[in-house]
């Protein structure tokens, strides 16, 4: 005999699926880390021109959420929600990225080019011609 | 031929296998598995996942900095095809296998020292504070033992010291009649 189904399961979380589409990204963690929290790009992305697509015209943007705000109330009250507290918590450490993961497949990379392997193809390819 | 590893769990990704996604910024993320990347679309932190590689080399689980590890790289100039370096290439691909395979056992060896001897002194100190706890325990003792049930049946009852409570020694119903 199975397990009989447990009830309250639903979390009232409506469109998993559709917050989940590619469509709907947003800044990933890396992203946000590596070029937005520059202060040069930070300043760029707050003071954003008048956009009539985006929320609150764009005025209204928290950079390490990437998200944008009706109003500057709005703005700061997330300033000091949880949820951004969190995500302020999360941009300290390292950021994850793809040369992380290759590392940890014990993948190198070739950064310049002095090593002596790629130093010798040249002379190699000339004895060759 | 070019052999990628896995974003999620730093697995390789061999030609026709596994899935790719590219983001808007041009970055290529290869996945091995839809289990990877179905974890890549929840957000979540490779290093926070115990089974991807990337956890345990962050948590000291293998080796990191080898002279071993560091043999496979990304080459982006292509090597001009030559039989005796790929038949030496092959040579000694096997022989720093051969190596990594004893230095990893040795590290591996190392760590459950260490584990093992944090384990003893663990349950060292359990014992001691088992040992000098308040509560003791005492063995348990069977209650109503037969012995005594035997003991209660050997008292003899003299017909002199017959209750009076109880008229006829409560045999009989009625009044009693001399």
């Amino acid at each position: 005999m199975g397990r009989v189904r447990r009830s309250r399961t639903h979390h009232a979380i409506r469109d998993v699926h559709r917050a989940a589409r590619t469509r709907a990204r947003t800044r990933d963690l890396d992203q946000i880390q590596l070029i937005d929290l520059d202060p040069k790009n930070r300043a760029k992305l707050e003071a954003q021109p008048l956009d009539f697509e985006k929320p609150g015209l764009a005025q209204h943007y928290c950079v390490e959420c990437a998200k944008y705000y009706e109003s500057d109330a709005a703005l700061h009250s997330h300033w000091k929600s949880k949820v951004h507290k969190r995500r302020c918590k999360e941009l300290k450490q390292p950021a994850y990225t793809i040369e992380e993961s290759e590392r940890a497949a014990g993948l190198g990379r070739e950064g310049k080019r002095t090593s002596a392997v790629v130093a010798s193809i040249p002379t190699a390819m000339q004895q060759d011609l | 031929m070019r052999i990628e590893k896995c974003y999620f769990c730093s697995k390789s990704v061999y030609p026709g296998h596994g899935s790719a996604f590219v983001r808007n910024d041009a970055k290529v993320f290869r996945f091995c598995t839809s289990k990877c990347h179905k974890n890549f679309k929840m957000k979540r932190n490779p290093r926070k996942v115990r089974w991807t590689k990337a956890f345990r080399k962050a948590a000291g689980k293998e080796m990191t900095i080898d002279s071993t590890v560091e043999f496979e790289k990304r080459r982006n100039v292509p090597v001009r095809y030559d039989r005796e370096l790929v038949a030496t290439t092959v040579k000694a691909m096997k022989r720093v296998a051969e190596i990594k395979q004893r230095r990893e056992h040795a590290f591996w060896k190392n760590r459950m020292l260490a584990s093992k001897e944090k384990l003893r002194t663990h349950r060292k100190k359990k014992l001691e504070a088992a040992k000098n706890a308040s509560v003791k325990l005492s063995e348990p003792v069977a209650i109503g033992s037969p012995e005594k049930e035997k003991l209660r049946e050997k008292i003899k009852v003299s017909a002199k010291s017959r209750s009076a409570l109880i008229p006829g020694e409560g045999r009989s119903m009625g009044m009693e009649i001399d």
